[in-house]
């Protein structure tokens, strides 16, 4: 099955990064960073930075820790039954929830191990606005995924459908203009992908490499299927476009000529926006479906419009949510899953409130957790022809950076929903309070998204761990001061949160290979997955869809039981 | 007896003159750029600053001892009071009702510190020099001092420093005589040390000021507004500026023109009356903007009018345009009408949240100039204004010129017609605006022009409403978007149609 010469030296890569020179590896990093915030507490957090306020934090990771480490837990004093049980609170789970809940079956409970549910949704509040901790907007949709046409049109994020059919969408969610401006060659321009100041042969790259993805939004596989879709599994079985998957975007763009440094520059941006890492460790097929799987179209807006919220998806996350709530169990943790003899799946939990433990016997369970999760949740029932070491997850750390006032030294463009300087760390940061209808108002909170895919995941995230909230604000801020000079007065406070396993990236050969595939496998007709894991794209459709799909497999289950 | 005057006394005589008439004429141009009317102003002015000097030449006599001293003292208070005179007019020129009386009692204390000054210094100085000789010297420099004074106040201060940084400038040059009189007379002063470090804080405090009048009212705005800045403020929302030359009073919003006094009925007529004419049984009317109570003015003149409400972001401005005198005089207390209730709230969200209905809705914006002011211009906001509109009420858009800006006006027309109103656009000319256009919307399907207008209107009459219904050809209408949250065409459309006239 593993096929192809690029292939074999990719993987031959990742096997050469043994158990032991990780061991090394990370023995160095860590101690590098130890002495790094050693050095730091000695001389405390810099003067400059004296009154921002702030902390930094997270999910659970104590609860993790459990999992991982084995840590001893108290004797199981309950026993329950149920009809279905479902793992994880993010989006999958809820939709899965939610569609339960809509066919009639209300015989289920949702575990989530953090004090909330949300997931990537998740969000903060703070008095001057609701930001995002992670996942912020949804292009318009595709018109044809009337699933989720129906749930946005239930919510009034779609409010009507014009006389051609076609969904007018909320203004109120619409992102408000101005949308995007890019800071480069020291000056805002409107829009992300370059054009000020560069050069007119890399700008004939640009166009074409744009006319390329246009081309390839409408191309139809020999089955009929679009080539690139969303829901991914939508997308065409045909091997001249699933052939893209077993090359990295980064050899496939040199094999098509594009060199341009700014091209290569917004590729890299794009896939470390979506993706969480550069253009090399992304598949190609992943890389183009970026830019040819989304074919909405509005009433309304343009095709590339987005919908948004202050709390990103976090609105949409409570949409679901609120329809399921008396089913939600938060600070709940499943720690082993076993098939069990009476023809059941017996759930070990612990509740992490009041640190007691029991026993949920359920007829059926969708685990709607990252499979690095479903790993440990596992280790007693075997999955065929799953590699966990296929799957790799990228660490982010998001910054909500409340500010007074935001001095602009560079012209041109004023400030826009998403800004993104050019050849900086971050993805750029976003204005939450973008849809705010009110006049100037000066207080803003601006989230910031730094992927870390500076040195390999498992690396990064190492690295990540260790740091403090000081060395954090070192990072973010060094780099708003670079987009925004003097900003550091106007910081009032800084929001951490660092996503250990933020997304899982596509690298190559994961979209259409066996791992994925063997891991959407239900296990016995009692075990179904939901995750956008299983997909390898993080996006809030892919979780939707899976969180109906399972609940799809589960209720079929029952009516042929 | 006979001792020549030494020049340094001469030279304190001179700046002693000089500052005396520089303070007259400060007060006399702050009257008049405030209160307008020159002539009385200066007239007045002059008037009671002589006959002050006149009561400070009479006091006089009354000093009997240490008349060095007191000498310097008076210096060092006319320093400070002429100094900061300027600063403190200004500042209290918003609230108008103590203003007059503030500007007559500055003027008058400066009167009777400068009456003072010279009987004093004579009477210092007369055993010391022949008294001919001090007379005629004494005086001469006085009147030298005058002429240089009127000379270089209109040529050289006004223009180059501006007022405020003039009066404190003058100010530190009499308390600089304090000093020299300190060190020159060092011997025979009482508590010298004392009134020499007054002089010096005096003139550090002084210094300061002049540093900072740029915060008072600034020196580059000075340059860009042709005419005199006679108040200055910025708000959380926007920085006002009023002007004034001669008659003509004029409104800035950070930077853009929003009224001129000479010609503001022409704009303020054309946006309400065809409105309030055609609904006779109009009762309640909405105001969006307008902060400045010179639309209310017009609504007000409709008898049948019984609530007008208004709702302005910014309370600064509302509060200006109900405090002050002459502000007020404009819009014939329009703001503290009974009938008027004044709201001060973003116009987005407060339209959202509202269930009362209107008669005509009065929508007078600043121009579409940046993406904040945009949205008030899109289609979800005439969406939810034409909820607050009766079945057959009309609303008046002001939506900038169609001359200068034909893409950008049309854009306003096109979206007030996404939301399913029938519109009727029409202009004016407006001198300080240049060609100016509104619109009209409304739910019934046809307007019905009036026959008649209220009497004592200057501009509006049926004949002009028919002129400025019709269209010439270079303002004829152009296609554009329809202006949305999520595309602001129309912020685009202005932009580069003013950019090109700008």
């Amino acid at each position: 099955m593993r096929s192809g010469r690029m292939f074999y030296s990719s993987n031959n890569l990742l096997k050469s990064i043994g158990r032991r020179s990780f061991l090394l590896r990370a023995g160095l990093v860590t101690g590098a960073l130890l002495l790094d915030g050693c050095i730091k507490k000695l001389s405390g957090r810099k003067p400059e930075y004296a009154h921002i306020k702030g902390k930094l934090s997270g999910p659970n990771a104590t609860a993790g820790h459990i999992l991982r480490d084995k840590l001893p837990l108290p004797d199981i004093t309950t026993q329950s039954s149920i009809d279905t049980l479902i793992i994880g609170g993010g989006i999958s789970g809820l939709s899965a929830a939610r569609w339960l809940s809509k066919a009639g079956h209300h015989d289920f409970k949702l575990l989530e191990l953090e004090d909330h549910a949300g997931g990537n949704a998740f969000f903060g509040t703070n008095k001057v606005s609701s930001y995002p901790l992670g996942a912020h907007y949804i292009p318009i949709v595709n018109n044809e995924d009337e699933l989720l046409v129906d749930f946005l049109h239930e919510h009034q994020v779609i409010t009507h459908f014009d006389e051609h059919s076609l969904p007018f969408y909320n203004e109120f969610y619409l992102c408000f203009d101005p949308e995007e401006r890019l800071l480069i060659n020291g000056h805002w321009q409107e829009g992300i992908v370059p054009d000020f100041g560069v050069p007119d042969a890399e700008r004939k790259q640009i166009t074409r490499f744009f006319e390329l993805v246009t081309k390839l939004k409408n191309a139809r596989g020999k089955d009929g299927k679009y080539a690139f879709n969303i829901p991914v599994d939508e997308s065409s079985a045909d091997e001249e476009f699933r052939k893209l998957d077993k090359i990295s975007f980064k050899e496939y763009l040199d094999s098509n000529g594009f060199n341009s440094t700014y091209l290569l520059w917004y590729l890299n941006y794009c896939c470390k926006d979506d993706y969480g890492t550069p253009a090399a460790n992304v598949s190609a097929w992943a890389g183009i479906h970026y830019f040819a799987s989304r074919r909405g179209k509005a009433a309304n807006a343009d095709a590339n419009a987005v919908v948004t919220w202050p709390e990103g998806n976090g609105w949409l996350m409570k949409k679901l949510r609120d329809g399921v709530k008396e089913h939600i169990l938060t600070s709940h943790m499943v720690y082993d899953i076993e098939l069990s003899d009476n023809g059941g799946v017996s759930v070990k939990v612990v509740d992490l409130k009041k640190q007691t433990t029991s026993v949920i016997s359920a007829k059926q369970l969708i685990i709607a957790s990252p499979q690095f999760v479903n790993q440990k949740l596992l280790k007693n029932i075997e999955r065929p022809g799953v590699n966990y070491a296929d799957m790799h997850y990228s660490p982010w750390l998001i910054a909500n950076i409340t500010v007074d006032k935001l001095p602009t030294a560079a012209k041109g463009m004023v400030l826009c929903w998403d800004n993104v300087a050019y050849n900086t760390p971050s993805v750029g940061y976003v204005n939450a309070n973008q849809q705010d209808v009110n006049l100037i108002e000066e207080r803003k909170v601006l989230t910031y998204y730094l992927p870390l895919c500076d040195k390999e995941p498992r690396m990064a995230r190492l690295a990540a761990y260790t740091r403090t909230y000081e060395q954090w604000l070192d990072i973010v801020i060094t780099e708003m001061e670079q987009i925004h000079p003097e900003i550091t007065p106007h910081i009032e406070a800084v929001e951490m949160w660092l996503w250990g396993h933020g997304m899982i990236s596509p690298a190559v050969n994961y979209i259409w290979g066996d791992t994925r595939k063997n891991a959407q496998m239900p296990i016995a007709n009692k075990i179904f997955f939901a995750h956008t894991d299983l997909t390898g794209i993080s996006i809030f459709e892919e979780a939707f869809h899976h969180g109906i799909n399972a609940a799809k497999q589960v209720i079929n289950t029952k009516n042929a039981g | 007896m006979n001792k020549k005057l030494p020049i340094l006394l001469l030279i304190s005589v001179f700046i002693i003159a000089t500052c005396g008439l520089i303070y007259e004429l400060i007060s006399g141009t702050l009257a008049s750029y405030l209160l307008g009317d020159s002539v009385t102003q200066f007239s007045t002015i002059i008037g009671v600053y002589l006959f002050s000097m006149g009561v400070g030449s009479w006091i006089s006599k009354y000093f009997d001892k240490n008349l060095l001293s007191w000498f310097v003292r008076i210096e060092i208070l006319v320093g400070l009071v002429g100094g900061t005179s300027s600063s403190i007019l200004f500042l209290v020129f918003e609230s108008i009702s103590s203003f007059r009386f503030v500007l007559y009692a500055l003027i008058s204390v400066t009167g009777v510190l400068v009456g003072l000054e010279i009987p004093l210094l004579m009477r210092i100085l007369k055993d010391r020099f022949e008294f001919k000789d001090l007379v005629s010297k004494v005086f001469t420099f006085d009147y030298i001092g005058a002429l240089i004074a009127s000379l270089v106040f209109p040529l050289l201060l006004i223009p180059y420093l501006g007022i405020v940084r003039t009066s404190y400038m003058f100010g530190m040059l009499n308390v600089a005589v304090a000093l020299i009189a300190c060190i020159g007379f060092e011997h025979e002063i009482k508590g010298v040390k004392y009134l020499k470090s007054a002089s010096i804080i005096s003139l550090a405090a002084l210094l300061a000021g002049f540093i900072f009048a740029e915060k008072i009212t600034s020196f580059s705005e000075s340059l860009t507004y042709s005419d005199t800045i006679i108040f200055s403020k910025s708000t959380p929302y926007q920085r006002i500026i009023i002007t004034k030359k001669g008659r003509d009073l004029r409104l800035f919003l950070n930077g853009n023109l929003q009224f001129s006094s000479v010609d503001e009925y022409r704009y303020h007529e054309a946006l309400i009356h065809p409105v309030l004419q055609a609904l006779p049984n109009a009762k309640h009317v909405l105001v969006m903007g307008g902060g400045d109570g010179l639309a209310v003015r017009e609504i007000l003149k409709y008898p049948q009018i019984e609530t007008v409400t208004l709702v302005d972001l910014d309370k600064e401005m509302t509060h200006l345009f109900r405090t002050n005198d002459m502000l007020v005089k404009l819009n014939k207390r329009s703001l503290l009408a009974k009938k008027v209730t004044v709201i001060n709230a973003d116009a987005f969200s407060w339209a959202r949240v509202q269930h009362k209905t209107y008669d005509a809705i009065i929508i007078d914006f600043p121009d579409p100039s940046n993406y904040s002011v945009g949205k008030l211009y899109t289609n979800t906001f005439y969406g939810i204004v034409k909820h607050l509109l009766n079945p057959d009420g009309i609303i008046v858009v002001q939506s900038t010129s169609p001359y200068v800006a034909p893409k950008s006006y049309y854009t306003v027309e096109k979206t007030l017609q996404s939301v399913g109103f029938h519109t009727v656009p029409y202009h004016n000319y407006v001198p300080s605006f240049g060609e100016w256009g509104y619109i009209m919307a409304m739910n019934m399907p046809v307007y019905k022009v009036p026959e008649h207008y209220l009497p004592g209107l200057r501009f509006m009459s049926k004949e002009t409403l028919e002129q400025m219904l019709y269209f010439p050809k270079d303002m004829a209408r152009v296609q554009g978007q329809v202006n949305r949250l999520n595309n602001q065409v129309l912020v685009k459309y202005f932009d580069e149609e003013w950019s090109n006239v700008l």
